[in-house]
């Protein structure tokens, strides 16, 4: 693998390195207890009915045949939750309607998607609890459904929410429609900006929704006591979001519900939210036992959020020499049955690797019957791109300039503008494209049918609020617990960061992720945050441990805690004229713990702000079969600003991860509904994700420039990755066969069609 | 002292401030930021602290009541962003 780190000079003894993760060897011999592993005494199976139909009134639910059933302990419906006030809560992005979310988990009035849950069963025995659901009669009142973003934005659409009104705009519509929000960010002038452009390219693009293809359901298992107490094992993102969530939906004292982070097999966003653990609650509640439930692949497909699909329009104008002048566009997401989509993410990042004077950015989210969309790595960012970065590819061509350096000519620095506002305050995307420029590859000619594609892309990366501890064993040792679940090796990257601090191995070191009663907060695992948040609580927390060790030597050799210095996993005299003593190491002031004071340890606790982008920049080597339409991807290279690699293998795994992810929704990730609004490829069969055999050689190029924030410089690695390939791939097809693809997945039938129709 | 330039973006302008994006705020943390603000329209800070995040100079923060704000710098309250 070509592997190529920027900025080689790293004075860093650890960090940086590959070691062995802390959960590899329970993972590989199957002994990693996920959400679906645990299991209790007299425990309960949980199984929930879900809707047939994509859009329907409930009359009634009748559950007393389904009760009768030997077996059956408990059975809840949307009335046995309580309701709550209709109101957005929190960041506008991801404004919670707890209204909305009840309405989610199990539907009231109405089901607005098929596999949407109404009733759930707990019994003795999965077949029982699934006999019970049979049992269950439901009247329905079948409504007209509407999938499509832009029928549902039509006058006349089947309404999901009678009263919905488009909130952001003024005066405010009379008439309810499927359009949730609609918002806007734009700076300049765009009438002066076009009428500067010797070249404008307008174009119309459509991307499917695709789902994060987690590989393992999700999954749970809940304990609710007699006493009130409750606790639960999940695989999630996020445990202290489960815990928020569920208690807030089931009206419980966040105290009262104890959250166990289960390994999770896979989440890219869609395990930030919460969709079976009210239920367990709920049955467990009622039923006196332990209750299990465990989703379905078919049940994921069908009920878990995938992204939104789009539609938009975008439209940039070029100077001749390639200045990028002005850049206008419309965004339509489809936020799934529910408000929600990533529509504000997708305006705010599609012009943020370039400096455009005059931008606007129109996004609508709008709602429609199918499963309400969640969180995808950069979610909205992959969507925007995929239009902005075909639209420059055009004219790239148009002015006959290579396509890398149009960009680079564009590319943000520090002090550049945004389109939302503020200017960038880092720099990464001229670096990050001047690597893959470098790249040797990137000049090699193609053949017959082949063709190269380049996009770059951006993601925000994260801060936020996280919670860690450190404690020094007597042996020298040291166990570390955060609070935020490990996703992509989160623990590995936190062990070295410990050591690195405390000049130990790697080794030495244990990293744990906490339950909710055991450490202070932690945010989700999600927006390349945690490295760099959850990092710097382990850096703060090693921080405050040196200083109680420095303080502990210094009393046995008495002298002053100022003139002790830690270095190398020592404590050392700073200056021999107050004394000369042996260094005293990790372990030597372990031993001596009970005496210096007792045990050493300490937690901190951050709300971590100060972080930096991160920018991405692909190319992708492609060859198409013109009498299938199937497109072969012959090479990947993706270079992308990371920063610092702690880890420099699962720097690269994510990196690589998230191109197989963008090679499946470039290429044939796709929800199929028939005309009754139900999903026609609910399974791995049909809905087709990227397998090794799909894939060739993924080239990754690790640009560091550090974030000077964040004590070794991480900026997140995670998402950035899936922006840059749709657009990437779109633009290598086009380069192969003459053809512009502007609908996702490009996939044979409908790169044939394209082909054909020339 | 040169005060701190405050931006809001033009949602939060229009929907709280009757229009006026930018405003001139003598302030040496986040905190006094927040309470010039509420004072000038009251329940605005927290509006504020509750969805947005703050760029200073450029710099994304979450908001925070104790970070700095140093003399002259640009404050732009946007939109707080969360990621998969």
């Amino acid at each position: 693998m070509l592997t190529k780190t920027m900025n080689p000079e790293k004075a860093l003894k650890v960090v940086g390195t590959s070691p062995v993760r802390p959960d590899g060897v329970p993972k590989v011999t199957g002994l990693a207890v996920y959400g679906a592993d645990t299991s209790l005494p007299g425990m309960l199976w949980g199984k929930i009915l879900r809707s047939p139909h994509a859009h329907a009134r409930i009359k009634s639910i009748n559950t007393a045949k389904a009760l009768t059933l030997p077996g059956v302990k408990a059975i809840v419906t949307g009335a046995d939750l309580p309701d709550h006030k209709f109101e957005y809560v929190g960041p506008e992005r991801v404004a919670v309607n707890y209204w909305h979310l009840t309405r989610n988990i199990l539907a009231r009035e109405k089901v607005l998607y098929e596999g949407h849950a109404l009733a759930a069963v707990a019994a003795t025995t999965p077949a029982i609890a699934q006999q019970a659901l049979d049992l269950i009669e439901v009247d329905y009142e079948i409504l007209p459904h509407v999938i499509d973003v832009d029928e549902a934005m039509q006058p006349g659409a089947p309404l999901l929410f009678e009263d919905m009104i488009t909130r952001g705009v003024e005066p405010a519509p009379a008439k309810p429609s499927n359009v949730s929000k609609r918002l806007e960010f734009s700076v300049g002038n765009l009438d002066a900006g076009f009428a500067q452009a010797d070249e404008i390219v307008e174009m119309s693009f459509k991307t499917a929704a695709v789902h994060q293809g987690y590989i393992e359901p999700h999954s749970c298992v809940a304990r609710y006591g007699a006493d009130g107490q409750c606790e639960l094992w999940s695989a999630s993102q996020g445990h202290f979001v489960v815990r928020a969530y569920t208690s807030k939906l089931l009206g419980m004292d966040v105290g009262s519900l104890l959250v166990h982070p289960a390994e999770i097999g896979g989440g890219f966003g869609g395990k930030t939210v919460v969709y079976v653990e009210p239920i367990a609650v709920a049955l467990s509640k009622k039923s006196g036992h332990p209750v299990k439930v465990m989703m379905s692949r078919e049940d994921v497909l069908k009920a878990t959020g995938p992204t939104s699909g789009s539609s938009m329009t975008v439209k940039i104008g070029v100077t001749k020499d390639g200045k990028i002048v002005a850049a206008d566009s419309t965004f339509k997401f489809q936020a799934g049955a529910f408000p929600g989509s990533p529509v504000m993410n997708a305006c705010m990042c599609a012009y943020a690797c370039y400096d455009i004077p005059n931008s606007r950015a129109v996004g609508f989210d709008v709602v429609s019957n199918r499963p309400k969309a969640a969180a995808y790595r950069a979610p909205g960012s992959p969507i925007s791109a995929f239009g902005v970065e075909s639209v420059l590819d055009v004219l790239a061509k148009k002015i006959g300039m290579d396509p890398l350096e149009l960009r680079l000519k564009n590319a943000v620095k520090a002090g550049s503008p945004t389109a939302w506002g503020p200017k960038h305050a880092h720099d990464g995307m001229r670096e990050t494209i001047e690597a893959l420029m470098k790249h040797p590859a990137y000049k090699t000619p193609l053949g017959k049918n082949q063709g190269r594609g380049v996009a770059c892309g951006y993601w925000f990366n994260g801060g936020g609020e996280s919670a860690a501890t450190v404690h020094i064993n007597e042996d020298g040792s040291v166990v570390i617990a955060t609070g935020s679940m490990d996703v992509g090796g989160s623990r590995a990257s936190m062990a070295l960061m410990a050591a690195e601090t405390l000049g130990i191995p790697y080794e030495k070191v244990r990293s744990t992720v906490a339950d909710t009663a055991s450490i202070g907060y932690n945010h989700v695992t999600g927006g390349s945050r945690v490295t760099y948040a959850t990092g710097i609580a382990v850096v703060d927390a090693c921080n405050k441990v040196i200083d109680d060790m420095r303080a502990r030597a210094a009393m046995t050799w008495d002298v002053n805690i100022d003139d002790v210095i830690w270095e190398d996993g020592h404590a050392k005299i700073a200056d021999k004229s107050v004394g000369d003593h042996t260094p005293l190491s990790l372990a030597a002031i372990a031993a001596k713990r009970a005496v210096t004071g007792g045990p050493i340890g300490a937690e901190a606790a951050v709300n971590a702000g100060g972080m930096a982008p991160g920018f991405g920049a692909h190319f992708y080597d492609v060859e198409v079969d013109v009498e299938t339409g199937h497109t072969k991807i012959l090479r990947a290279v993706a270079a992308q600003d990371v920063g610092r690699a702690i880890h420099h293998d699962y720097c690269e795994g994510q990196i690589q991860g998230g191109v197989v992810q963008g090679i499946g929704w470039a290429l044939n990730e796709e929800y199929i509904y028939d005309k009754d609004g139900r999903l026609s490829n609910a399974g791995f069969l049909d809905y087709r994700i990227p397998v090794a055999s799909d894939l060739p050689h993924l080239d990754v190029i690790m640009v560091e420039v550090p974030n000077p924030n964040h004590p070794y410089g991480a900026k997140g690695v995670g998402e950035v990755n899936i922006v840059p390939p749709m657009a990437a791939i779109a633009n290598a097809i086009e380069r192969a066969t003459g053809t512009r693809m502007t609908s996702l997945p490009m996939s044979p039938p409908k790169v044939l069609a394209a082909i054909d129709s020339k | 002292m040169a005060p701190a330039h405050v931006v809001l973006t033009s949602g939060f302008s229009r929907r709280y401030t009757n229009g006026i994006k930018e405003f001139d705020i003598d302030a040496s943390n986040v905190r006094g930021v927040l309470k010039a603000m509420d004072q000038m329209y009251p329940g605005l800070g927290e509006i504020l602290e509750e969805e947005t995040a703050i760029a200073i100079d450029g710099e994304l923060h979450e908001v925070v009541y104790t970070q700095v704000i140093r003399p002259g710098c640009e404050i732009f309250f946007i939109p707080r962003i969360e990621g998969g």
